[in-house]
């Protein structure tokens, strides 16, 4: 029998290729073979993934967490509000210290402020006497509102969600 | 044209590939000869599952026993990772066992094959240290105190026993540093160890060939 050349001149084994026709046992079996390891690499595969990923899946869980009342805030006086809550970090529960700057604009109105500048995250200041907020790192200048005035930041201050429950102010802590 | 095809034309990968896949597979062979590759598929399976669970586990006293829980409650197919682990960490016991009494029953360790036994006596030593200091890693009570035992029956051997005992545990206690270097047998020296010991095995059961039963 002449030997079966693939097309570079190279032996081959016979019924490798399956050229004969049909269905050779040789493919029957690589074929078996690919799909049972096929199998069992996607139902590790699967699981594995998952498992890594974990962490991108899950929301962190919502708080809210009281930093005042709302007497302790006059008009138009805008006040950092220091104020720390625990939150999970993995398999620890964990002191999160956290600040906003809170601004009443009455006594039922209010704005707060996350407490990094929306240039390139300094924490900025109230300056008193000319009434803005000032980030000490590339000037960045903003008014009462939040709103930019001067300076490189890109947008106005972010805005922390608050709500009122009685007399209590409290911000989401994420 | 499939990717093989694109492959081979460029890296001539038949011959190689012949040589491994058309090795002819004595007529004698059954199902028994089949418990060292299911003891090899378990033994890569745990490599997998252990390389993942490190992901998350921490081998410190403070972190250990948290971290577990974690795994197994909070992260996603945690359970079944973790449980893949374990159950394959007493399978891997049973199949190592049944490939050794094979081996015995047929008297495959016989000339020539002398030292593929040692090398398999090697392998079922790997294999208890794997169990051994896997089951510390979760810190909990049934860990601590199955350690506890263990280290002690080391402590029991004549002369060297408290040198060996504290060799163990790091120490005259069991704690910060048993953990951790537990952890160290576990994960990066008794792997190292297998993956010699079965290159050798495999090489020598090439060169060999599967033995005629008696
Ligand atoms: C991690 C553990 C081990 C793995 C993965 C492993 C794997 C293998 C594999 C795949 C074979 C081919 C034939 C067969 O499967 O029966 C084999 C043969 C052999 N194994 Fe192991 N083995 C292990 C442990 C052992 C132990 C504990 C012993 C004995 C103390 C041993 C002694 C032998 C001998 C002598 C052969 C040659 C058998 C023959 O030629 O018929 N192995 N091993
Ligand atoms: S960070 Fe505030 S201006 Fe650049």
């Amino acid at each position: 029998m002449a030997e079966l050349m693939d097309e570079y001149g190279r032996p081959q084994t016979p019924g490798a290729s399956g050229k004969q026709g049909g269905v050779t046992r040789r493919k029957f079996l690589s074929y078996g073979i690919g799909g049972i390891g096929t199998a069992i690499a996607a139902a590790l595969l699967y699981p594995i993934v998952g498992y890594a990923a974990s962490p991108a899946f899950s929301t962190g869980k919502e708080q809210w967490i009281a930093v005042g009342n709302v007497t302790d805030f006059s008009p138009n006086q805008p006040q950092k509000v220091e104020f720390s809550y625990k939150k999970l970090d993995g398999w620890m529960t964990v002191e999160q210290k956290s600040t906003c700057w809170v601004v009443a604009k009455d006594s039922a109105n209010f704005d707060v402020f996350n407490p990094k500048c929306t240039h390139l995250g300094c924490a900025y200041h109230w300056d008193q006497n000319e009434t803005k907020f000032l980030c000490p790192c590339h000037g960045g200048v903003y008014d009462i509102t939040g709103k930019v005035l001067a300076g490189p930041p890109p947008r106005s201050l972010d805005k922390v969600p608050f709500k009122l429950e009685g007399d209590k102010l409290l911000v989401k802590g994420a | 044209m499939s990717v093989y095809d694109w492959l081979d034309k460029r890296l001539d990968l038949r011959p190689g590939l012949a040589k491994m896949l058309d090795h002819p597979v004595p007529t004698w062979v059954n199902w028994l000869y089949c418990f060292g590759g299911i003891t090899f598929f378990f033994f890569v399976l745990q490599a997998i599952t252990g390389i993942f669970l490190m992901l998350y586990y921490v081998p410190s006293p403070d972190h250990a026993y948290e971290s577990v829980q974690y795994i197994t409650n909070t992260v996603h197919f945690g359970k079944i990772i973790r449980g893949m682990h374990h159950w394959t960490a007493t399978l891997i016991v049973v199949t190592v066992v049944i490939h050794m009494l094979r081996v015995f029953w047929h008297g495959a360790y016989k000339a020539p094959r002398e030292l593929n036994w040692v090398a398999g006596v090697c392998l079922f030593l790997l294999t208890m240290g794997f169990g051994f200091t896997g089951y510390l890693l979760p810190w909990d009570q049934k860990a601590y105190w199955a350690t506890a035992v263990g280290t002690n029956i080391a402590g029991s051997v004549p002369v060297v026993g408290s040198f060996l005992l504290k060799l163990a545990r790091g120490g005259t206690d069991l704690g910060a540093v048993t953990l951790v270097r537990f952890f160290d047998v576990h994960v990066a020296l008794l792997p190292l160890f297998m993956v010699i010991f079965l290159a050798g095995h495999f090489f020598m059961i090439r060169r060999q060939g599967i033995s005629r039963p008696y």
